[in-house]
């Protein structure tokens, strides 16, 4: 089980364009958005942050209710549909986060990475 | 100079992706030279486990890492226990009331706080937990990762470097 499930990625949607090493089929990614549409038939949801937008497949979350206008975290795999490259997160897990400090969270995001980065180069010297 | 406390007694706060890759140092784990045994995680819960009266597993994902957490259900069956069940009946019962109160908690996207000992299984790092709490504050993760950058700057590397001296 628990060795299997991949992380998913912290990344903002702004971030999330074609030329980013996280704009690939399958990766795994956690991404944050207020809520601008949801339909209940196709359990499409699509997330904005900013100027940026994101389909999100929400067919495999349950006891979850969706209201426009709120915050969602969600975390999942990344489609990438050809030839229009358009990408659509299928969500495995999902949950409201209004109340987030969206600031404060994509400041840590980057601090987060820059650690990462920190650390691994520190690895390579030792 | 006061000398250091160890820091093998205290939870400390790890991003996961530090913690899965502590080295194995029995009886302890080591982070670039610094031993330490316990650790406090938390994220969201991405997947579960649960084998009634047995254990529940689940994996806490914090963004730069999932970390396989076990939580023992058997304190009232194990074998391997009957010792301690015969020293304290009492102290085993509410152990064994606590952890399974704290694994009705556990649901996959809840976002948990875990406490526990590390060990290791099939060559993996992971939390054997003694505690755990459900966090309901949206910024809690984001608290978490930057209390593990200060930590880790702050404290853990400083007393690495100070080893390695």
């Amino acid at each position: 089980m628990a060795s299997a499930i991949k992380s998913g990625a912290l990344v903002s949607l702004e971030d999330l364009v074609p030329s980013s090493p996280f704009f690939a089929n399958g990766s795994s990614l956690r991404v944050i958005g207020r809520l601008q549409e949801y339909s209940v038939e196709t359990a499409f949801a699509i997330i904005v942050d900013g100027r940026a937008k994101l389909k999100v497949s929400t067919v495999h979350l349950r006891d979850l209710s969706f209201r426009v206008g709120s915050i969602y975290q969600f975390i999942g795999e990344l489609r990438i549909i050809q030839p229009e490259n358009e990408a659509t997160l299928q969500a495995r897990v999902g949950r409201n986060v209004d109340g987030i400090d969206l600031n404060l969270y994509h400041e840590s995001i980057q601090m987060v990475r820059q650690f990462q980065a920190e650390y691994k180069g520190n690895q390579m010297v030792q | 100079m006061e000398e250091e406390k160890p820091l093998t007694a205290v939870h400390v706060k790890l991003l996961a992706f530090d913690l899965l890759s502590l080295t194995r140092t029995p009886p302890t784990f080591s982070r670039s030279g610094l031993s330490i045994s316990r650790a406090e995680t938390l994220g969201t819960v991405t997947s579960l486990d649960h084998k009634p009266g047995c254990f529940l597993k689940f994996t806490v994902d914090d963004g730069t890492g999932c970390v396989p957490c076990i939580l023992w259900l058997n304190l009232l069956t194990a074998p391997q226990l009957a010792s301690r069940r015969a020293a304290n009946p009492d102290g085993v019962m509410m152990a064994a009331e606590a952890a399974a109160s704290q694994a009705a908690l556990v649901r996959i996207g809840a976002v948990a706080r875990v406490w526990g000992r590390i060990t290791s299984y099939r060559g993996t790092v992971q939390i054997t937990v003694a505690r755990l709490a459900i966090e309901r504050d949206p910024n809690a993760e984001i608290l978490h990762w930057l209390d593990c950058l200060r930590l880790a700057r702050s404290v853990y590397d400083r007393r690495s470097d100070s080893h390695r001296r």
